[in-house]
């Protein structure tokens, strides 16, 4: 009698808030409609070791080091030498990255003709909340380097 | 029952020591139950509802003492938080179950949808934990905190509304 009946789905975006929500630390989350399709927003933004340099402007460079399935090991250098090993969780709509000091996430979802995307950052150190005002710039920062990229506009 | 999925007590324990890879792989698990159980109570409100039981999950989740009794620590949460998203709504097509009307395929989900939505959300809450989850009067009367005469009741009226919009 209850197969079809309607199943709440909870979109990578919802996920992402819920997330930023039940993290122990204070997180930076941003949201943005980017006026291009959802397939060519996510494969841009999916593509790790392009990208973070790109929108992240405390990373000098990142490289895959390892990869099984949707996991990941991301090695990201800082601008000033400084590494850090990621371990990712990467899928369609979805990515969660976290190292020792830092959580990072990334979530989209098709919307109207645009793409609902979602970032969300923040430092996993003792005292977090005095980084509240990096983070937020950080994050600005990076979310206006989301929207602005020309790729994106439409 | 719907929420008898085994989950890792190791990754129970690691989301409630606070790991990000824990809580979002928990969340992974979870939000397809949450979801079934939010979405005939609270309809169109069900992501909402399901967004905000995962956040109460997640966040209470140092409170929940043995792994095992998880999915039923949920079930609880998310039926709750389904009931009060869903009474925030002004009803618009509320009326009584006996004016409920037959729709035209008994197989369309858009039907279920609308017989439901003729329910108020403790009918349908009465609904989902006897017959997707499978629980006695008892039980479902102590997760929505009635007697389970009051289960029963709901449980009559919304099974006759859902009788006559079948025309069985």
């Amino acid at each position: 009698m209850t197969e079809n009946w309607p199943v709440a789905d909870l979109d990578p975006v919802r996920r992402l808030r819920v997330l930023a929500a039940a993290v122990r630390f204070p997180v930076y989350v941003g949201e943005v409609v980017l006026p291009a399709p959802f397939e060519e927003v996510w494969a841009d933004v999916s593509d790790l070791e392009h990208e973070l340099p790109r929108h992240l402007s405390t990373v000098r460079s990142a490289r895959v080091t390892r990869a099984e399935g949707d996991r990941l090991e991301l090695l990201a250098t800082g601008n000033f030498g400084q590494r850090a090993r990621f371990d990712v969780v990467l899928r369609p709509g979805w990515c969660l990255m976290r190292s020792r000091f830092v959580l990072g996430a990334m979530a989209a979802v098709p919307e109207a003709a645009g793409t609902r995307f979602a970032a969300l950052g923040g430092f996993r150190l003792p005292g977090a909340r005095l980084t509240r005002p990096l983070l937020t710039m950080l994050g600005d920062r990076a979310m206006r380097s989301f929207a602005e990229r020309p790729d994106t506009r439409g | 029952m719907a929420g008898s999925e085994e989950v890792d007590p190791a990754l129970v324990r690691a989301a409630q020591r606070g790991d990000p890879m824990a809580l979002g792989e928990l969340m992974e698990i979870l939000a397809p139950y949450v979801g079934r159980i939010c979405g005939p109570i609270a309809l169109q409100d069900g992501p909402d509802a399901a967004q905000e039981a995962l956040i109460l999950v997640l966040r209470g989740l140092r409170g929940l003492r043995e792994p095992a009794a998880l999915f039923g620590w949920v079930r609880v949460i998310a039926v709750r938080e389904a009931v009060r998203v869903a009474r925030r709504r002004v009803p618009i097509s509320a009326m009584p179950v006996e004016e409920v009307s037959a729709p035209g395929d008994p197989e369309l989900a858009v039907d279920i949808t609308d017989t439901l939505a003729r329910l108020t959300p403790e009918h349908r809450a009465v609904l989902v934990l006897r017959d997707i989850e499978g629980l006695d009067e008892v039980q479902a009367g102590r997760i929505l905190a009635v007697p389970p005469g009051t289960v029963r009741s709901r449980l009559f009226r919304a099974r006759l509304g859902f009788r006559k919009a079948w025309g069985s």
